[in-house]
C-alpha cells in the first residue's frame, strides 16, 4: 500500500490519528520550506515566556540525568557536581544567592560544584524541594552512587591492599 | 508513557527505543505500510512497544537537524491493526510525537523544536491535535506547546 492508497482508504482524521505523512517536496521547495521555518521560529522564540524557557531547560536537565542513569556506561563528566552546576546555571542566579536559598554556606556549594565534597541526604532533599520536585533526591543520590560504583569497580590498588586481610578464599567462583 | 486499549479503556505502559537490524526485518510493508529499510538509510528509526512485549505497534523516522536545533519527523505510522475505526490502541502516534519532543528538548533545551512537512490534507488535523503552528510549507511545535505535548504523552 503506497501513500496514495493509504490516503484513499482512511478519513483524514483517522490518518492524522495514526500517521505522520510527509509531502514530497522538490529540493527547491525544501530550501524554501527551511527558510520559512527559520523565519517563523525567530518570531516564536522571541515571544517565548521566561517561565516556558525555564521549564524547557529543567526538562532538558531531567532527561539528561534520566538517560545517563538508565545507561550502563560511566561518563566521568556526568558527576553530581556537573549536574548541580548545570542546575544552578539554569536558574541564572549568583551562587551565593542559591546557597542561601538551600540554606548552606557559599563555600560548601562551591565545594559541591567543584567535586571537593560529596552531598549528604539533606542537601539532596533540599535540591528536590528547591526544584519543586522536578529533579528528585533519588536522582541526585543515584548520580553519586554511580560515581562510587565506578570508583569501587576500578580501584585496583585497594584490591591489592586488602588482599592480605582475607584468608581461606573460596576456590570456586560464579560469573 | 501510556497507550489506551480502545475496547477496555485500560492503560498500557509503552517504551520507545531505536530499531536495530533485527527489528528492521519485522517491519514489513504489509503491516507497517512503507519500506522502512529505505527510511533507515537517512533517518533514525524508533519503535513503540508495550513494556515487556516485543510486538511493534508504531514506528517513526526521525532526523536531527542540529544546525536548526530541531528534530524533523519524516514518517510515522501505527501498525495496520491500529489504524481506523477498529483500531486496538489509541495514542500510539501521540506517544511517538511526544518522544520526538523529548529528544529535541534533551538536545536543544529551550531552543528545541519538532517540525514536519505534512501532506496538505492532514495539515489542519496536526495543528489541532499537536498544537503545531504554520511555518510556511512546514508545521512546527516549540515552547509552551512542546511542553504540553511532553506532559500529555510522556509524563
Amino acid at each position: 500500500m503506497n501513500a496514495k492508497e493509504i490516503m484513499n482508504k482512511y478519513t483524514t482524521k483517522e490518518l492524522a490519528d495514526a500517521f505522520v505523512l510527509s509531502s514530497n517536496l522538490t529540493s527547491k521547495q525544501k530550501k524554501q520550506a527551511d527558510a520559512e521555518l527559520k523565519i517563523a521560529r525567530t518570531k516564536t522564540q522571541s515571544e517565548m515566556a521566561d517561565k516556558d524557557r525555564l521549564v524547557l531547560k529543567l526538562m532538558q536537565l531531567k532527561f539528561q540525568i534520566e538517560d545517563y542513569l538508565k545507561s550502563e556506561s560511566f561518563n566521568p563528566k556526568f558527576t553530581f557536581s556537573y549536574f548541580l552546576k548545570e542546575y544552578v546555571g539554569i536558574l541564572n542566579k549568583k551562587r551565593k544567592y542559591f546557597a542561601r536559598e538551600i540554606n548552606i554556606d557559599e563555600t560548601e556549594l562551591s565545594q559541591l560544584i567543584n567535586q571537593h565534597r560529596l552531598p549528604n541526604d539533606n542537601i539532596m532533599v533540599r535540591l528536590e524541594i528547591h526544584s519543586n520536585n522536578s529533579i528528585s533526591a533519588v536522582s541526585w543520590c543515584k548520580l553519586v552512587e554511580k560515581e562510587k560504583e565506578h570508583a569501587l569497580k576500578t580501584n585496583v590498588s585497594l584490591r591489592q591492599k586488602e588482599k592480605k586481610y582475607v584468608t581461606n578464599k573460596l576456590t570456586v567462583h560464579i560469573r | 508513557m501510556t497507550i489506551i486499549e480502545v475496547k477496555t479503556g485500560k492503560s498500557k505502559r509503552v517504551d520507545v527505543v531505536p530499531v536495530n537490524v533485527e527489528g528492521l526485518k519485522i517491519l514489513t510493508k504489509k503491516r507497517y505500510f512503507f519500506s522502512w529499510k529505505k527510511e533507515k538509510a537517512h533517518t533514525q528509526l524508533y519503535k513503540l512497544c508495550i513494556v515487556g512485549e516485543d510486538d511493534i505497534l508504531g514506528v517513526m523516522a526521525l532526523v536531527d537537524v542540529p544546525g536548526d536545533r530541531r528534530m524533523e519527523i519524516k514518517l510515522l505510522v501505527s501498525s495496520k491493526e491500529n489504524v481506523g475505526k477498529e483500531k486496538m490502541y489509541d495514542r500510539i502516534a501521540g506517544c511517538l510525537v511526544g518522544f520526538a519532543c523529548k529528544e529535541s528538548v534533551k538536545r536543544y533545551g529551550d531552543l528545541a523544536c519538532v517540525s514536519l512537512k505534512p501532506k496538505t490534507e492532514l495539515r489542519e488535523h496536526y495543528r489541532n491535535k499537536y498544537g503545531m503552528i504554520d511555518a510556511g510549507l512546514q508545521l512546527c511545535v516549540e515552547g509552551l506547546s512542546l511542553i504540553k505535548l511532553i506532559n500529555k504523552y510522556l509524563i
